[in-house]
């Protein structure tokens, strides 16, 4: 799985559980909170991630992730461990 | 997962990816069923065997076998739960009026009781009018679900009850958290919040920090952005205030706090949870707010119990003055110890621990083998960072059991964190 697939996901769901928000305007360099996003949508948006991408991250690793671009990376290193 | 149970904890499980609804995610009966899992989980659910008073008797989960206990978990605040008044209070409504309401209010369940005491209860609170509901938690849900709709805003505190949360997910409100007690991180939600709906949700005092809400502030920002309030003060209800009316009382704002929400938990030493506005909401929420319109009445003995106790804690100051005088000696104490209490400015004592599960837990097995009873907060209850014990003052607390407990505490707590 590529960097761009997993971001792509990322961005598919922010759409589906962010309110007024363009998919095509989403800057990664932002965190979910700059759209609007509450605790409960952005457990929304990683836990519907993960579970389309087969992987899971624990929850304490994702305390220290400060944006969109940062959750794909870590996202990325876990497919790359699960698949190898 | 195996080695890395641990770092996984109940938040991890939430969405569940089995392709069947009735089995449970994939690896969570393996991470549960971690001897380190079960290790920590075996503090949860030990079994009372006498009332929660100061000293109680615990059906111990590494022993197995009954223990007296130094009980500092319970929210028995100021003893109420086993007053004998109490006690008197409700065998005498048990034996005129039975169990239960067998009823939902608006059909039969309603009785003189309830009826009294939510006149009382509104009194008390210096507002119009009063609804009682079965459980305290019911009573915040049902309260965001008849006040809030789709379209609307409910900004809470990022520390608030889940009971809060839970009622913003099921009325359709869209949801916004400000940063703990934060008036500028408000102000942000309420700019972005102009031109709706908007109620702003907090705890008088937060049940994990023991802080106080930032009330004067607060209330300022509510109304230059004509926000209406909700003060949850299940954790301060007859403890603050000159007559313990609460926080807000205690602060002089009780005439700008839209909704006052209490429940009978705690304090109290019953079950349920009450709501107090004025009159028109009230009435309409009970058209709206299902744990109310939809659920059996309040037991009624439960509620003559519940009014005794409201008496006994208002007649005089005896019980609150006896729980800030514990509170303090005890504060005292614990900070002699250089322990860290956090912000706690209330009964609600936290010593934090810090970011190790396995010192929490290490800790938490040691104090309750020495006779403390006094539980583990653990992730995501609380921040990860910041695992934690929590003591819940009572006035039934002696000096000689709060010394006690300051040995037991400084024996495995204090030294335990200097090496």
């Amino acid at each position: 799985m590529t960097r761009e697939q997993i971001m792509d996901v990322i961005k598919k769901n922010i759409v589906a559980n962010i309110d007024d928000i363009d998919g095509a305007t989403i800057d990664p360099k932002k965190s979910m909170k700059d759209y609007g996003a509450n605790s409960l949508d952005m457990i929304e948006v990683v836990s519907t991630t993960m579970r389309e991408l087969k992987i899971k991250v624990p929850r304490s690793e994702l305390t220290d992730i400060n944006n969109i671009e940062q959750l794909a990376d870590k996202f990325m290193e876990y497919a790359n461990k699960e698949n190898g | 997962m195996a080695d890395k149970a641990l770092s996984f904890s109940l938040a991890d499980f939430f969405f569940n990816d089995s392709p069947d609804v009735l089995t449970p995610p994939s690896d969570y009966l393996a991470w549960i069923q971690h001897p380190k899992i079960q290790a920590a989980m075996h503090f949860f659910g030990q079994q009372f065997l006498t009332a929660p008073r100061a000293e109680a008797e615990v059906l111990n989960a590494s022993e197995g076998a009954p223990r007296k206990v130094i009980n500092m978990t319970s929210y028995n605040y100021l003893g109420l739960s086993s007053h004998p008044e109490v006690i008197q209070a409700a065998k005498d409504a048990l034996d005129r009026y039975g169990l239960g309401a067998s009823g939902a209010p608006l059909l039969s369940g309603t009785f003189d009781l309830h009826v009294e005491f939510a006149r009382r209860l509104a009194e008390f609170k210096q507002k119009e009018d009063c609804l009682l509901y079965s459980s305290g938690l019911g009573g915040n849900v049902g309260a965001m679900q008849g006040l809030l709709r789709k379209g609307d805003v409910l900004i809470l505190d990022e520390r608030c009850h889940k009971s809060l949360i839970d009622g913003g997910t099921l009325s359709g409100a869209k949801m916004l958290f400000f940063s703990h007690n934060d008036p500028s991180s408000l102000q942000a939600m309420l700019e972005k919040s102009k031109g709706k709906r908007v109620l702003i949700g907090m705890e008088g005092v937060y049940s994990m920090d023991g802080d106080l809400a930032r009330l004067p502030e607060i209330l300022e920002l509510a109304e230059h952005y004509k926000a209406a309030t909700y003060l949850d003060e299940a954790h301060s209800t007859l403890m603050f205030g000159k007559n313990g009316r609460g926080v807000a009382e205690h602060f002089g704002v009780e005439e700008r706090i839209g909704v006052s929400f209490g429940t009978f938990s705690k304090s109290f030493g019953g079950v349920g949870g009450f709501v107090c506005s004025n009159a028109a909401i009230i009435n309409y929420l009970k058209g709206y707010s299902s744990p109310w319109n939809f659920s059996c009445s309040p037991s009624p003995p439960v509620v003559a119990g519940l009014m005794k106790a409201l008496e006994i804690a208002t007649r005089d100051s005896t019980l609150r003055d006896k729980l800030w005088a514990n509170t303090a000696y005890l504060r005292k104490g614990l900070l002699d110890l250089k322990l860290n209490l956090g912000q706690s400015e209330s009964q609600v004592i936290p010593i934090i621990i810090g970011a190790s599960g396995e010192k929490l837990m290490h800790f938490a097995a040691e104090i309750q083998k020495r006779g403390l009873f006094l539980q583990p907060v653990d992730f995501p209850a609380v921040p990860a960072e910041s695992r934690r014990f929590r003591i819940s003052v009572s006035s039934q607390f002696t000096k000689d059991l709060m010394d006690r407990a300051l040995t037991i505490i400084e024996d495995v707590i204090a030294k335990g964190l200097r090496g």
